[in-house]
C-alpha cells in the first residue's frame, strides 16, 4: 500500500493541505463559511494558558551543542520492573491524524491479547498541550514534537520512562540512545525523522542543485516566474531566507539576520510571484510548480501523484549532502495520567521494532529512525522510488544537520513578524 | 363584563402566553448565547488580551476593564500606519468582492428571472439543479477548479485544441481568484432573486405591459423596482462571506499578489503569538461588515412600511 493512501478515507484531513503543514498547525477545521472560521479558532483558544502571568521562561531549551537530561522528579517516578500488562485495558493514544498505521495498532492488539488501541487526534501541538495541561484529557500515549520536551517535563504531564520494558531501542539509530532534547532518552523514543530541502522537475529545469554553488538559492531565478513555490510554514520558509544567505544557525535570535531573511524572501516574491502553499507533493507532480522548497516525506510520496505515463524520473529532491539542512524529528512519550502504563510501555517498544516499524512507514510515509530502515531497505520493500533516495534521512544527517528549535518567545514573535510581511506581501 | 374584569382576564391570558412564547424562543435564545454571544465575548477577551511568554499563547482577560489596548494599535498600524502590509490587502479584498458581486448580480439575476417566470411546470426541476451545487461542499467545488484550471488540465487541454498556448490560470491571477468567488457563493444569490422575483404578482406586469408599456419597459419600471429587495437581500447574503473568504484564493492562487484580509486573519490565527491581532482584525471586519447589515435593515423596514 502506497504511504499516502487512506488518507481520504479519515475523512478529517483538510484536502488541499499537505499531511505536514496539518501536522504542524493548520486550523484543521475545515471551511466555515464566512468570518465564523476566525471566530471559532479564537474561542477554542480561549481560556488556555491563563495559568502563567508574563515573564521570562526558566525552563532550558535544548540544543545539539547545549544537550538538556531532564530531572525525575520525588513525585512522578518510572513504573517499577517486571510488571505485568493491564489486561482489559483499552491503550489511549493522542496523536496527529493519520500518523500512524490502523493496521499497526490491531496488530499490536492481536500480539498483547488486549483491545485495540483507541486515537484521538489533535491539530496543532499548541492545542494538544493546552489539552493536556488543563488536565481534563485522559490519555496514555503522546506524539510530542521536540520542542515541548520543557513543558512536558517540568509541567510533569509526561513520566520517565522505565528502560526495561524497551529492548528495542538497540534497534534504533545510536543518537535517539542519547538525543540532546532528553538526554538518556529519560522521556521519549523517537518515533519519524525528516528533512527540509528542495524539490524540483528535472524535465523542466536544467539547473541540478547538486552542482549549484549555492543550491538554497536555487528558487530565485525570475525565468521560473511563476513555476516557484515556498513551504507556507513561518520557521521553513524564513530558515529559507537564512541558509540562502549563508546562515545556518536556524534559531538565530539575530535581528538583522532575520530581517535580511524577510529582505530576502520578499525579493523572491517579487522576482517570481512565488507560491506559498504545502502542496509539495501534489504540484511538482502535476507540473504547475518546478522548483518546490519540500519536505522529505512528502517528495518521497510524490510519484503517486504523477500524471499518467509521466516517469518518477522528472521528480528530484535535494538535501545537501552532507547533511548540513534542517531536519526535524517527533517522539512518542507516555502521560503521567496514564491508566495502562505497562501497556504503554510495551507499545513504546512495539514501534521500536523493525517490522512494525516497516508496516506503520507504509502507511504515514514517514521514515522512522531504526538503524535496519535504510534508504536501499526502503526502495527494496517498494516503499520508496530509488529517483527520490535522496528524500531518506541518514544518521548523520541527524547529527550534522540544523534544527528548528524552540526559540525565546521575543524571538519567535520577530520571525512570525518577518513571516508576515512575507507571505502577505508587504 | 365590567371593564376591570376584562382586563384582568387579558392579563392573566398574556401571562399565560408570556411563558409560552418564551419557551418558544429559548432555543434561539440559548442558541445565540452560547454560539454567539459567548465566543463574541471570548474573541473581544483575546483580542483585549496578552501573550503568555511562556506557552506562547493569547491570554484571555475577561474583565473588560483591564483590556489592553496593545493588539488594536499593532492591528491599525499594520492596516494604516507606515510599512503597513494590510492597507492595500484591504483595497484588494474590497476591489474583488466589488467586482465578483457585480459579476455575481449580472449572471444569477437572468437566470433567477428565468426560473421565475418561465419555470412553467419545470420550476422544481430547475430549482433542484440550482440547489444542486450546495450538496458538494464548497471546498470540493473549489478543488475541482483545480483539476480544470491546472497547467495540464481540461481547460488548457481545450485551449490547445484551437491552437493558443496554456495560461497559468493558477499562478496567481486575479481572474481566478475573482471566478472562484462568483462561482463559490453565486447559488445563494440566485437562490435569493428567485425567491423575490417568483414572489412578483403577474398581475402587475401584465397590467404594465397593458398600460402600454413594452417589454424592456415594464422590466426597468415594474420587475426591477419590485425586486429590489431581493437584489439588496441576495448580495448582502454573497458579499458577507466573500469579505471574509480566504480557502478560495489559497486554493487557486495561494500567491502573495492576491492575498485578502481573510488570508491575513487566516495566517495569524495560525501564528500563535499573532492570535490576539488575528482576533482584533476579525472584529474589525465583523464592524465593518455591520454596516450593510444595518442598511439592510433600515431599508427592509422602510420597504415593509411603504408596502402596508
Amino acid at each position: 500500500m502506497h504511504p499516502r493512501e487512506g488518507w481520504s478515507e479519515d475523512g478529517s484531513r483538510r484536502p488541499g493541505l499537505s499531511r505536514r503543514s496539518f501536522l504542524r498547525g493548520s486550523a484543521g477545521a475545515g471551511l466555515v463559511a464566512g468570518g465564523l472560521g476566525p471566530l471559532l479558532a479564537a474561542c477554542s483558544g480561549g481560556g488556555a494558558g491563563s495559568t502563567g502571568g508574563s515573564g521570562t521562561t526558566t525552563i532550558p531549551l535544548p540544543r545539539p551543542n547545549h544537550p538538556v537530561t531532564w530531572p525525575i522528579f520525588a513525585d512522578n517516578k518510572a513504573i517499577k520492573s517486571g510488571l505485568k500488562a493491564e489486561q482489559g485495558n483499552t491503550l489511549k493514544l493522542y496523536n496527529w491524524v493519520a500518523y500512524i498505521n490502523p493496521q499497526s495498532l490491531k496488530n499490536f492488539a492481536k500480539k498483547y491479547n488486549v483491545p485495540v488501541p483507541q486515537v484521538t487526534t489533535f491539530n496543532t501541538m499548541s492545542e494538544a498541550m493546552a489539552k493536556l495541561r488543563s488536565g481534563q484529557v485522559n490519555f496514555d500515549i503522546f506524539f510530542p514534537t521536540i520542542d515541548v520536551m520543557g513543558q512536558l517535563v517540568e509541567g510533569k504531564l509526561a513520566q520517565p520512562i522505565n528502560h526495561s520494558y524497551i529492548p528495542n531501542i538497540s534497534q534504533a539509530w545510536p543518537d535517539f540512545t542519547d538525543p540532546f532534547y532528553d538526554g538518556h532518552w529519560r522521556y521519549t523514543v523517537p518515533y519519524t525523522i525528516y528533512t527540509t530541502g528542495i524539490a524540483w522537475r528535472k524535465d523542466k529545469v536544467p539547473e541540478n542543485p547538486y552542482t549549484m554553488a549555492n543550491p538554497w538559492a536555487m528558487p530565485w531565478q525570475a525565468k521560473y516566474k511563476g513555476k516557484v513555490a515556498i513551504l507556507d510554514d513561518y520557521r521553513e520558509s524564513v530558515s529559507l531566507g537564512l541558509m540562502k544567505n549563508g546562515i545556518f544557525d536556524l534559531n538565530t535570535t539575530s535581528q538583522s539576520q532575520i530581517a535580511a531573511a524577510g529582505k530576502s524572501l520578499q525579493q523572491l516574491s517579487s522576482m517570481t510571484n512565488v507560491h506559498i502553499d504545502n502542496n509539495d507533493y501534489t504540484e511538482v507532480p502535476s507540473g504547475q510548480i518546478w522548483i518546490h522548497h519540500a519536505w522529505s516525506g512528502d517528495m518521497a510520496a510524490a510519484p503517486a501523484y504523477l500524471p499518467k505515463g509521466v516517469s518518477p524520473d522528472v521528480l528530484g529532491y535535494w538535501f545537501p549532502t552532507d547533511g548540513k539542512g534542517p531536519v526535524g524529528n517527533d517522539t512518542i512519550a507516555i502521560l503521567k495520567g496514564a491508566n495502562s502504563p505497562v501497556l504503554a510501555h510495551l507499545f513504546l517498544n512495539y514501534m521500536l521494532d523493525l517490522p512494525n516499524a516497516l508496516t506503520n512507514i507504509s502507511y504515514t510515509g514517514y521514515m522512522q529512525p531504526l538503524t535496519a530502515v535504510t534508504p536501499q531497505r526502503l526502495v527494496s520493500e517498494g516503499m520508496l522510488d530509488k529517483n527520490l533516495m535522496s528524500t531518506a534521512v541518514l544518521p548523520s544527517y541527524f547529527r550534522r544537520g540544523v534544527m528548528e528549535l524552540q526559540l525565546p518567545v521575543p524571538t519567535d514573535v520577530l520571525w512570525q513578524q518577518t513571516w508576515q510581511t512575507v507571505s502577505h506581501g508587504a | 363584563m365590567t371593564e376591570s374584569g376584562y382586563r384582568a382576564r387579558r392579563r392573566e391570558q398574556r401571562q399565560q402566553y408570556r411563558w409560552f412564547w418564551i419557551l418558544l424562543a429559548a432555543p434561539g435564545i440559548l442558541w445565540l448565547l452560547f454560539l454567539f454571544i459567548v465566543p463574541f465575548y471570548a474573541m473581544l477577551a483575546i483580542a483585549g488580551g496578552k501573550l503568555n511568554l511562556i506557552f506562547e499563547q493569547p491570554i484571555a482577560i475577561w474583565n473588560p476593564l483591564q483590556w489592553s489596548s496593545a493588539n488594536l494599535v499593532k492591528a491599525w498600524h499594520d492596516v494604516a500606519g507606515a510599512g503597513a502590509f494590510d492597507g492595500p490587502i484591504v483595497l484588494r479584498t474590497i476591489v474583488y468582492v466589488a467586482i465578483a458581486s457585480a459579476l455575481s448580480l449580472v449572471i444569477a439575476y437572468p437566470v433567477a428571472y428565468f426560473v421565475a417566470r418561465f419555470g412553467g411546470r419545470r420550476k422544481g426541476l430547475l430549482l433542484v439543479l440550482l440547489i444542486a451545487p450546495f450538496w458538494i461542499s464548497y471546498m470540493m467545488r473549489m478543488l475541482a477548479w483545480i483539476d480544470l484550471l491546472q497547467i495540464n488540465g481540461y481547460v488548457n487541454k481545450a485551449l490547445a485544441l484551437v491552437g493558443l498556448p496554456p495560461v497559468g490560470w493558477l499562478g496567481g491571477l486575479s481572474f481566478t481568484v475573482i471566478l472562484g468567488l462568483v462561482y463559490g457563493y453565486i447559488p445563494y444569490l440566485i437562490l435569493v432573486l428567485y425567491a423575490g422575483l417568483d414572489r412578483i404578482d403577474p398581475a402587475l406586469i401584465e397590467a404594465g405591459r397593458d398600460l402600454g408599456l413594452g417589454r424592456a419597459r415594464t422590466f426597468i419600471r415594474v420587475t426591477l423596482p419590485m425586486s429590489r429587495q431581493a437584489i439588496l437581500t441576495g448580495l448582502l447574503i454573497t458579499v458577507l462571506p466573500m469579505l471574509g473568504d480566504y480557502f478560495t484564493n489559497q486554493l487557486l492562487s495561494g500567491t502573495t499578489s492576491t492575498t485578502m484580509i481573510g488570508n491575513v486573519i487566516d495566517g495569524q490565527l495560525q501564528t500563535p503569538a499573532f492570535q490576539a491581532e488575528g482576533a482584533v482584525l476579525s472584529l474589525m471586519l465583523l464592524l465593518v461588515l455591520t454596516i450593510p447589515m444595518i442598511y439592510y435593515v433600515f431599508a427592509t423596514n422602510r420597504s415593509s412600511r411603504s408596502a402596508t
